[in-house]
């Protein structure tokens, strides 16, 4: 079937097998490959990618289903952003390969708190990250970022 | 091949009818889980994506949930939290946000995963479903709608439209055991709810299907300390629980005898005041 | 530009696709003991290549210190050991074709637990051992043939007999080991159990024949090694094969000497063309595991708290393929000394064979086992004397001067001041009330005798490349590298280019494990800067080696040419009921001599010390017949943002010290910590991980 997909800001058209999931298109149709699979039961969240401003595990998402949503991978996010310049300034990465999934999650939670106005606590934060993970344990330079650019 | 994507609730009942092999796909996550782990190879589809109805959230006399309203959604909402907080945070304790964004609560009845934390809660709050196919609808307590291992009552050519929460349970908590991680599945949950002067407990992640026993929440006298320790006891006696790797099934007997106590404990203060209210 | 980590602007091995390029995949023993006795294939589509064991076996055999596997498995011995390799255009061509091919098996019988492989009537795993001559058998090998020990490390000081060949279940001989003098012995059995690395990225190579050469992208940490031992496979001189290695995303051990790359070389040659082979996580489990490990030991101490003698066994579930088991095991034998005084010290530490999946490199390389059992016995004798658990330690510990049980001289240590401080993190009362506390302290060694060489070439204006071996896993290898070296040439560090290490192009360095490679690399660099200078400035070689190793039949020599020196403390609390044990603080407190990269130095420790609380509280690999149970990360749990709410840590520096490597130091104290804090409040921990339900089996008071 033919997908219509709207990927950091541009629209995308690609030609898949209705069961094919959206990471699959992301990495091997599109060649984006900041979004990874790690553990392929959306658990882990290498695989996250925005839809519509919120993270979801594109690892599990059928790729009709991404149709009519805003898909933001880390690709589509600017070197000069203030949660990249953070985790930068921080160190707040080692082997990295989780590290788009918790920017883009970092991202959609400092929105949703700038919406309402609030700086998030560190524990507000790690909820956010909890279903982020992170084997090399950068958790507590991540959260020192997020909150520093949150306060 | 197929995708079909019906935009009205009438079209999806109907296309569930015609195509009996098809699989139907909520918010997709548990559909997902199984594509990708290769438990599932469909080769036609039934998605829920376009049906707007099925999105509709109100508060009223009764909460009324669209079969495709997210976990995330109903932990947000400002109503939902101000008439049925147990439904709050029942959903806000699932897995992680993530998860939340894309599963759904007709998603999460229909998987039927005996892990799961919503059908705890929803049964002690005698929630019900409606349950739509061509040949009408019908409306299933929560309670009857799991029936054993991933699976419901529901007829193959049946679809979760809503999910109804009645009015009026404020008094209620919810019991997460949680042996390793934070983010891990429970080992043990319980539910309660207080109610007119009744108290519903519900066990969850022990066994195939949420355990619920009225005959023992009626003896419970909040005024008697050993009272919620009996109920806790009769619960851990009458569940088989299942062993995995967050704990044996011995150690899930004891924590049931412990949980359900605390749960009880919980809600004892609220309900010796509602008697001495008179209500 | 900000890290290209950050916005994934750089390429791990999994993302590498090569044009032309097919995908592998395996088909692996459900048994974990049998024979292969037929392979059927017929199901399989013709576009779809088949490699069999038969075609691989002329290749022989291979094994970093026991030469014991094989490209493929004629003999299964562990579930999951592959079998069959099928090939396709595409990845999920190949995936089903797999799931086609019918294998017939003649079941053995197996054995899994590290002591009952050694216990009459045990099958073998393994009919013979063959001592690898690769560099990774770099010290004595002692195989016991007939046996499932394919390796024992022994330490005797001296004047203590050498002792029994191999045992499961010793018994205690105090005049043999020195135990004399003590007036209060200590005796207690302890296990860790196996444990999964699970690297973000899994395993994932790309192998290709270019004109008779073999040509692998890999992942790993190993690439002098991985290219000897294909080299060997293939009958190839070393030259003919190159190892390349980009930036892994974690690897933790597991990604060391050959994992994928001979299957798929192998492939390659088959099919006279590029393949890839990357792994499931589910496959992840059963490619490489941390070792699991009983270790007893035995403390006897004076009345007055002064230790006398220890006698330690360690048994080393290596599963089915050796793999660096017996340097694990020889490892975790002298970690579990500890960095104390004693008269007498004896150790036995046996690598066992089993029928579970092997275990291999693993972030703290046998410490973690060890140290859990050696520091609880520490404070249980605390208990026993009723001294203070840090005085105990305090009037034991070893100071410069000293002499640990191998027979060197300790230099360069500062154990004292570590417990200092990692009791000071947790308000320790001297003498007091310190219930809900616990603190433990260790010495951990580095890979000794090795060798590091390094290139440094002027590549532009007042820009330098330096050429190493080193391999970047997250751990800030390339960072620490080009920082030591700019500082060395009087640059900034951003005119220094450190490539990912290619075998072609860099000279020989031993290895990335150890926690060496700052430490070696940076004494390499300087001698590279010294000769660059007195060179003519556009070109410099150092090598420098580490000299020592210890007699495996003694212990005695140099283990370490320098030590990695770690304490921890921990506060909990505990529900007893339920038996949940939440973690108030935990910190560790490391040497590190110098710090190159303070960012890096932290992140290292506080991801030690995250790995060490997954490995306390809920890490363990189950196994039902040699199955993993539940291959997942749903079943199997690694600490996530909100397990570690409250770490602290401290590096310890001294003026002019050499730098000490940090990357495994943080790991090995941290159980013991919690396991000792937890028995101030009525429980006797000795198996780990002290799930609530391990807990509550563990109380003292049996109601």
């Amino acid at each position: 079937m033919n997908l219509l997909l709207q990927v950091n800001g541009a629209p995308v058209q690609v030609d898949v097998e209705p069961g094919v999931m959206l990471l699959e298109v992301l990495r091997d149709r599109l060649g984006l490959l900041g979004a990874r699979g790690a553990c392929g039961v959306g658990l882990c969240g290498t695989c996250t990618v925005l839809l519509d401003g919120e993270p979801i595990s594109s690892c599990i998402l059928l790729a009709p289903l991404a149709q009519s949503h805003t898909i933001t991978t880390i690709e589509g996010v600017p070197d000069d952003d203030p949660v990249v310049r953070a985790f930068d300034r921080h160190h707040a990465f080692q082997c990295g390969y989780c590290i788009p999934g918790m920017v883009l999650t970092a991202r959609s939670l400092l929105a949703e708190c700038a919406r309402a106005r609030r700086s998030p606590s560190r524990e507000q934060i790690a909820e956010s990250l909890g279903g982020n993970l992170c084997r090399c344990g950068c958790y507590v330079k991540i959260i020192d970022a997020v909150q520093e650019v949150g306060s | 091949m197929t995708w079909m994507a019906p935009r009205t609730v009438a079209e999806a009942v109907r296309l569930k009818a015609e195509w009996p092999e098809a699989t139907l796909v909520a918010g997709g996550t548990f559909v997902g889980i199984l594509t990708r782990q290769g438990l599932l190879a469909s080769d036609d589809w039934i998605s829920l994506q376009d049906v707007r109805e099925l999105r509709e959230l109100s508060t009223g006399s009764e909460l009324a949930l669209g079969a495709m309203v997210t976990h995330r959604r109903i932990e947000l909402d400002p109503g939902v939290a101000a008439g049925w907080p147990g439904v709050r945070q029942v959903f806000a304790a699932v897995a992680s946000p993530r998860v939340r964004n894309a599963a759904t609560i007709g998603g999460v009845l229909g998987d039927a995963d005996y892990a799961s934390d919503p059908p705890a809660m929803l049964i002690a709050l005698d929630a019900w479903v409606e349950a739509l196919s061509v040949r009408g609808l019908r409306r299933v307590p929560v309670a009857d709608l799991i029936v054993g291992h991933y699976r419901t009552s529901l007829e193959e050519d049946e679809l979760i439209t809503r999910v109804l929460v009645p009015r009026g349970r404020h008094h209620v908590t919810f019991r997460k055991l949680r042996t390793r991680s934070r983010e891990d599945r429970p080992c043990v949950a319980v539910a309660a709810s207080l109610h007119e002067g009744r108290v519903s407990v519900v066990v969850g992640a022990v066994a195939e299907r949420p355990q619920r026993f009225p005959d023992l929440c009626a003896t419970w006298d909040p005024a008697d300390g050993a009272s919620a320790g009996e109920i806790a006891a009769g619960y851990a006696d009458r569940i088989d629980p299942i062993g995995d790797n967050r704990g044996s099934a011995a150690y899930r007997t004891g924590m049931i005898a412990v949980e359900v106590r605390r749960a009880l404990d919980t809600l004892a203060p609220a309900a010796l005041t509602a008697q001495a209210a008179g209500r | 530009m900000t890290d290209p980590r950050i916005r994934a602007s750089m390429r791990y091995p999994n993302d590498l696709t090569v044009p032309g390029m097919w995908h592998a995949r395996l088909v692996r023993s459900p048994y974990a003991a049998a024979r292969v006795v037929g392979i059927d294939t017929s199901l399989v589509p013709q576009d779809v290549v088949v490699l069999m064991p038969s075609e691989v076996e002329p290749l022989g055999g291979y094994g970093c210190q026991i030469s014991d596997q094989h490209v493929l498995a004629g003999v299964a011995r562990h579930v999951g050991d592959p079998v069959v390799a099928v090939a396709a255009a595409d990845e999920a061509t190949a995936r089903e074709a797999a799931g086609l091919v019918e294998v017939g098996y003649e079941e053995l019988s197996a054995v899994f637990d590290e002591r009952d492989a050694l216990r009459a009537g045990a099958p073998l795993v393994h009919d013979t051992h063959a001592v690898s001559d690769g560099d990774a058998a770099y010290f004595g090998l002692r195989p016991l043939e007939g046996t499932n020990v394919c390796h024992r490390f022994r330490i005797r000081t001296a004047g203590l007999p050498q002792g029994e060949p191999y045992t499961a279940d010793p018994e205690p001989d105090d005049h043999a080991d020195g135990f004399e003098a003590a007036q209060v012995i200590v005796d207690e059995t302890f296990r860790m159990p196996a444990a999964q690395h699970v690297a973000m990225e899994p395993h994932a190579c790309v192998a290709g024949w270019r004109d008779g050469r073999l040509e692998v992208t890999t992942g790993t940490q190993t690439p002098f090694n991985l290219r000897q031992d294909l080299a060997r496979l293939f009958g190839l001189p070393d030259t003919d094969v190159r190892v390349v290695c980009p930036p892994m995303g974690g690897s933790f051990g597991a990604k060391t000497f050959v994992r994928t790359e001979a299957i798929a070389a192998a492939v390659a040659r088959r099919l006279d063309r590029p393949v890839r082979l990357a792994l499931d996580r589910e496959e992840e489990f059963v490619t490489l595991t941390r070792h699991a490990a009983t270790v007893r030991v035995r403390l006897g101490a004076t009345r007055d708290g002064r230790f006398v003698a220890k006698r330690v066994w360690c048994w080393v579930n290596t599963g089915a393929y050796a793999d660096c088991g017996p340097g694990v095991a020889m490892k975790m034998g002298y970690a579990g000394v500890g960095p104390y005084r004693f008269d007498h010290v004896a150790v036995d530490s046996f690598c066992v064979y089993t029928n579970l999946p092997p275990a291999g490199a693993f972030r703290g390389y046998g410490a973690a086992q060890s140290v859990w059992a050696s520091e609880r016995v520490t404070d249980l004798m605390a208990a026993e004397l009723g001294i203070d658990p840090v005085e105990l330690r305090r009037r034991n510990l070893l100071v410069d001067g000293d002499r640990f049980c191998t027979g060197e001289t300790m230099h360069d240590v500062h154990f004292q001041e570590l417990l200092d401080d990692a009791a000071r993190a947790v308000d320790w009362r001297p003498g007091g009330d310190n219930r809900g506390k616990g603190v433990a302290v260790m010495l951990k060694g580095m890979q000794t005798p090795s060798r590091a060489e390094v290139d440094l070439r002027r590549v532009g204006d007042g820009r330098f490349e330096v050429l190493s071996g080193t391999a970047e896993m997250g751990q800030g290898a390339a960072q620490a590298i080009a920082r030591l070296a700019a500082d060395l040439l009087g640059v900034d560090a951003d005119q220094v280019e450190v490539p990912p290490p290619d075998t072609d192009r860099v000279p020989y360095d031993t290895r990335t494990t150890s926690s060496r490679s700052t430490h070696m690399m940076g004494r390499a660099l300087e001698a590279a800067v010294e000769d660059l200078k007195h060179g003519g400035g556009d070109y410099g070689h150092g090598r420098v080696v580490n000299e020592g190793g210890l007699d495996v039949d003694t212990g005695q020599g140099i283990a370490s040419s320098h030590w990695h020196q770690g304490a921890a403390a921990a506060a909990v609390e505990v529900d007893d009921e339920t038996g949940l044990l939440t973690l108030r603080s935990v910190h560790a407190a490391s040497y590190a001599g110098r710090v190159v990269d303070r960012a890096a130095a932290e992140l290292q420790q506080e991801g030690s010390m995250t790995m060490a609380i997954g490995t306390t509280l809920f890490e363990e690999l189950t196994f039902d017949q040699g199955h993993v149970v539940g291959p997942n990360l749903s079943d199997y749990n690694i600490p996530s943002a909100l397990d570690c709410a409250a770490v602290s840590q401290t590096l310890l520096e001294v003026e002019g010290a050499e730098v000490h490597g940090l990357g495994e130091t943080a790991l090995p104290p941290v159980p013991p910590a919690i396991g000792n804090a937890l028995a101030t409040l009525g429980y006797r921990p000795t198996e780990l991980p002290l799930t609530p339900e391990r807990v509550l089996g563990c109380a003292e008071d049996a109601s």
